[in-house]
């Protein structure tokens, strides 16, 4: 064992060190589960890969027409769809990693992606 | 100091590294099959072996929900043409275990599980590709299917030959299907050596073995509010169904009418807003969600009949957003906080243990 003479400098630099790896601790694994990501599927292939801090509206096509979905300040919704009935803008915002809404008679799915997600899966 | 402050970088680039988990071997798809979207999640094997799975699982949910759709023409279509005839005829082979499980489960639930009321539901409309708008059917209407008491009961099986009496009789196995499929593609994942995995269909999930070093996680939805009531762990072997007022349901007049209809009163189950099923097999917990559901939210209503299925646990959220758990399931469930601010727990009434 190698006996560490400490000067001032060196504590500085473990303290500024110890603060480092709290905080990237807290970045990286305290994720409250909201997803920052969603991912867009059209006929289970992927269309599009949202930021869902960058707020957009789009128009994915499908077989009948064009699912209308809307980003909003981490959150995403359907907010219209070509289908009869409408389950999946009644499904309404999105925001937690592995949450789903999707349009089958339009074949357009929505889901979020979690950095960390706290699921595996998601019942309901 | 130039060396210690080498010295400290390597030694904090270290632990570092050590925090940096190799990403997890989940293989991860999902289908649009079966009127949903089916999540697949496989650990710990190889990309090409996960593709070559999950091709074969979309093959048999795709072929599975063509014969056992119940209002879309096909198998099952036929097969209650011909049982509608009062005469025998030879018994469809894709759809004879469905019947024979079907039976069994009923039995068991005390018929609050009916298959054979597929009449009340087209009359309530929600046998259909679109959410039915109301009004809903006149109580004559329901009376004239009712009082013919349609059951599975009403099916006699001879070897392969098939018959039945009552014309009110029509088979939906819309509250059982989904899990025969799910018992089905774990099946074909554990014939091809894969032994961890998750199939969620809709909401509804078998998952064996664990998430590598750690089981799955499930979190369930909350019936009525955006985001996660409760969260619990799952590893071994278990499905979790849920059956809820929220899936399908329409509006009338300020009335909600949610799709699962009791079949004692023809009219839509009342007082709960979801029930969830703890057990091994999916197609039993599908059953048994739907039979706790119509059963009620009163404990002695309910617990009988989760008794008398076999399941190994149950939780229940009445309409008021109360609820009640089995022991079992309480001390291994998890509520999350609603969001920060808020960390009120819902009022949670712990049951005789099943």
């Amino acid at each position: 064992m190698i006996a560490l003479k400490l000067s001032r400098g060196d504590i500085v630099v473990w303290l500024l060190a110890a603060t480092l790896l709290v905080g990237l601790y807290t970045a990286f694994w305290q994720s409250d589960g909201r997803g920052a990501e969603a991912v867009v599927l059209v006929n289970g292939k992927r269309w599009a890969r949202l930021d869902l801090f960058q707020n957009q509206d789009l128009e994915v096509p499908g077989p009948l027409g064009h699912s209308h979905i809307q980003v909003r300040n981490g959150q995403v919704r359907f907010v219209a769809s070509p289908c009869p009935n409408k389950l999946c803008v009644h499904t309404g915002w999105l925001s937690q990693g592995g949450e789903v809404a999707i349009c089958l008679p339009n074949k357009v799915s929505l889901q979020i992606l979690g950095s960390d997600p706290r699921f595996d899966t998601i019942n309901f | 100091m130039i060396a210690t402050f080498a010295r400290t970088v390597l030694l904090f680039s270290l632990i570092l590294a050590a925090g940096c988990e190799r990403q997890p071997a989940v293989y991860h798809e999902q289908l649009l099959v079966f009127g949903t979207v089916v999540d697949i999640k496989l650990w710990g094997v190889q990309p090409q072996r996960g593709q070559q799975a999950v091709a074969r699982l979309a093959e048999d949910f795709d072929y599975m929900h063509r014969t056992w759709h119940a209002w879309h023409p096909g198998p099952l279509g036929r097969v209650n043409e011909l049982l509608t005839s009062g005469k025998p005829f030879t018994a469809t082979p894709s759809v004879l275990p469905l019947i024979q499980r079907g039976s069994e489960l009923s039995r068991l639930s005390g018929g609050l599980f009916n298959p054979a009321i597929g009449k009340l539901i087209e009359l309530w409309g929600f046998a259909s590709d679109e959410a039915p708008k109301g009004p809903p059917p006149s109580d004559a209407a329901i009376r004239a299917i009712l009082d013919q008491q349609p059951s599975m009961a009403d099916i006699q099986l001879d070897g392969i030959k098939m018959q039945a009496q009552n014309p009110a009789l029509k088979l939906d196995f819309g509250a059982f299907a989904k899990g025969y499929a799910v018992d089905r593609a774990i099946e074909v994942l554990r014939e091809m050596g894969i032994d961890n995995a998750v199939v969620n269909a809709g909401g509804d999930l078998r998952a064996i073995g664990r998430h590598g070093d750690r089981p799955w996680r499930v979190g369930i939805r909350h019936p009525r509010e955006a985001g996660i009531l409760a969260s619990v762990e799952v590893e071994g072997d278990e499905s979790v169904f849920t059956s809820g007022d929220y899936e399908r349901y329409f509006d009338w007049q300020g009335k909600r009418y949610d799709h699962i209809i009791d079949p004692r009163s023809g009219y839509p189950a009342q007082g709960l807003s979801s029930v969830t099923v703890f057990t091994q097999q999916a197609d039993l917990a599908d059953a048994a969600a739907t039979a706790l559901f119509v059963a009620g939210p009163d404990e002695k209503d309910w617990l009988p009949v989760a008794r008398a299925m076999g399941i190994s646990g149950a939780m229940l959220v009445d309409d008021k957003g109360r609820v009640q758990i089995t022991p079992g399931i309480r001390k291994r469930i998890y509520f999350e906080p609603r969001n920060d601010a808020d960390k009120t727990q819902p009022e949670i009434h712990i049951s005789a243990a099943l």
